[in-house]
């Protein structure tokens, strides 16, 4: 059964990336790329997820998956990295917990009277906001440390020719 | 390689490539590299500061003093990953096949000019995205199609409102809020319906000019990074504008977890 949880998982985290990406025009040939990187990074957390690791580690991980994936595919469809792989991030942004801190926001001015209910959302809205910056500064960061770990791939990866470089 | 471009016609060119670049939202260390690459096959050496609305720089040539120094507006474009490649694989083909400056405007035109996606699959793509987005999130079959129809509403309005060129905090504000009210009748059945509200308004999330930012920040272009992000938080400051409304609306309904 987990396998089926995992695949459903990567299903529609390929599925959330195609749509997310397609608001930013992405190059059409890029697509079945996007969704690979956004399954494989997304199922790679959710994996970590279940073995008890927390939220942030384990975007981190996902976000180096889907850094590196991009890396390898990028030289394919002669796309920068960035193309590939900010796309297949937007699944992994934490809605939940951003949409949690809206609502703790709301119900904290709403219950300005009730001392022990507004220390509950004022503690909801800053354990929310801490996890929501964290996952998306690690993704965002990790996605990106092959561009310097590789730095003369990465920035080559739109070059048509090589033959012109070993020549 | 040089031919007899004037170093203020390569400048021009150079100064509308980087612009177009930081408008449709590639981070800044490409623009940067691209737009010295292209100053490379010129055999000129360029210079750049970039800010979050302009950008000054300054040519030199590579075998004379002369100098020319170009300040240039950053236009607010959509962002475009189709342009972000296709541009930064210009300046490859520049530098590796000599173009002339004739043919990179002409290639430039055409890429630059090039019809993005239909709207009306978008649309329909972006309502795919978010429901699976509840569905990671653990919602159900039936707040998916909530949340499928919610951003379709949502998505068509921010399309139609955009095609008017509306104020975009103000088309942030209304689809949000219109996204999330429509959500709001899941409170009227039996389903994940607070997941159904969480994920209604995420098609709206920059998540472009939020990883860009970072991205930028990382790398040292701590001034545009910054500024990205603070653009990007305004926006997701209106979502939550919009999404509080509907809250303020349903909150009697509302289940605290």
């Amino acid at each position: 059964m987990f396998i089926t949880d995992i695949l459903i998982d990567a299903f529609f985290a390929a599925v959330a990336g195609i749509g997310f990406g397609a608001i930013s025009d992405p190059p059409l040939k890029a697509f079945p790329y996007i969704a690979l990187l956004a399954a494989a990074g997304h199922a790679c957390r959710f994996c970590l997820m279940s073995y008890g690791i927390d939220i942030a580690t384990a975007s981190m991980f996902g976000g180096l998956i889907i850094g590196f994936g991009s890396l390898w595919l990028g030289k394919r469809v002669h796309c920068p990295m960035t193309v590939l792989y900010i796309p297949a991030l937007l699944p992994m942004i934490p809605g939940k917990f951003a949409y949690r801190i809206v609502f703790s926001l709301i119900m904290f001015l709403q219950n300005m009277d009730n001392p022990t209910e507004r220390t509950r959302y004022f503690e909801m809205f800053f354990s929310n906001s801490i996890v929501t910056l964290t996952v998306i500064f690690l993704l965002a960061a990790s996605a990106t440390l092959p561009i310097f770990i590789f730095q003369k791939r990465a920035f080559s990866l739109t070059r048509h020719n090589n033959k012109q470089l070993s020549a | 390689m040089r031919r007899d471009e004037s170093l203020q016609s390569i400048a021009k060119f150079i100064a509308e490539y980087a612009a177009h670049m930081m408008g449709c939202g590639v981070h800044t260390s490409r623009v940067v590299r691209s737009a010295k690459r292209i100053g490379d096959a010129y055999e000129t050496d360029v210079n750049i500061s970039v800010f979050q609305r302009n950008i000054i720089l300054t040519l030199k040539e590579n075998n004379s003093d002369k100098i020319h120094s170009e300040v240039v507006d950053i236009p607010a474009l959509p962002i475009s990953f189709e342009h972000n490649a296709e541009l930064s694989a210009l300046s490859w083909n520049i530098y590796d096949n000599n173009l002339s400056l004739a043919d990179a405007w002409k290639l430039y035109n055409k890429i630059v000019n090039a019809p993005s996606i239909d709207s009306l699959f978008v649309l329909i793509l972006v309502g795919f995205a978010n429901a699976s987005f509840c569905k990671l999130f653990g919602g159900d079959w039936f707040s998916m199609t909530i949340v499928f129809s919610a951003t379709i509403t949502g998505m068509f309005l921010k399309q139609q409102m955009q095609r008017k060129h509306f104020n975009h905090y103000i088309i942030f504000i209304v689809c949000a809020f219109i996204a999330s009210l429509c959500a709001s009748t899941a409170y009227l059945f039996d389903t994940t319906s607070e997941i159904a509200l969480a994920t209604s308004v995420l098609y709206l999330v920059p998540g472009v000019p939020l990883i860009n930012g970072v991205i930028d920040i990382v790398e040292g272009y701590t001034l545009t990074g910054f500024a990205r992000l603070v653009n990007a938080l305004m926006l997701v400051l209106c979502i939550a504008i919009g999404l509080s409304l509907t809250l303020v609306l349903v909150k009697d309904n509302l289940i605290i977890n």
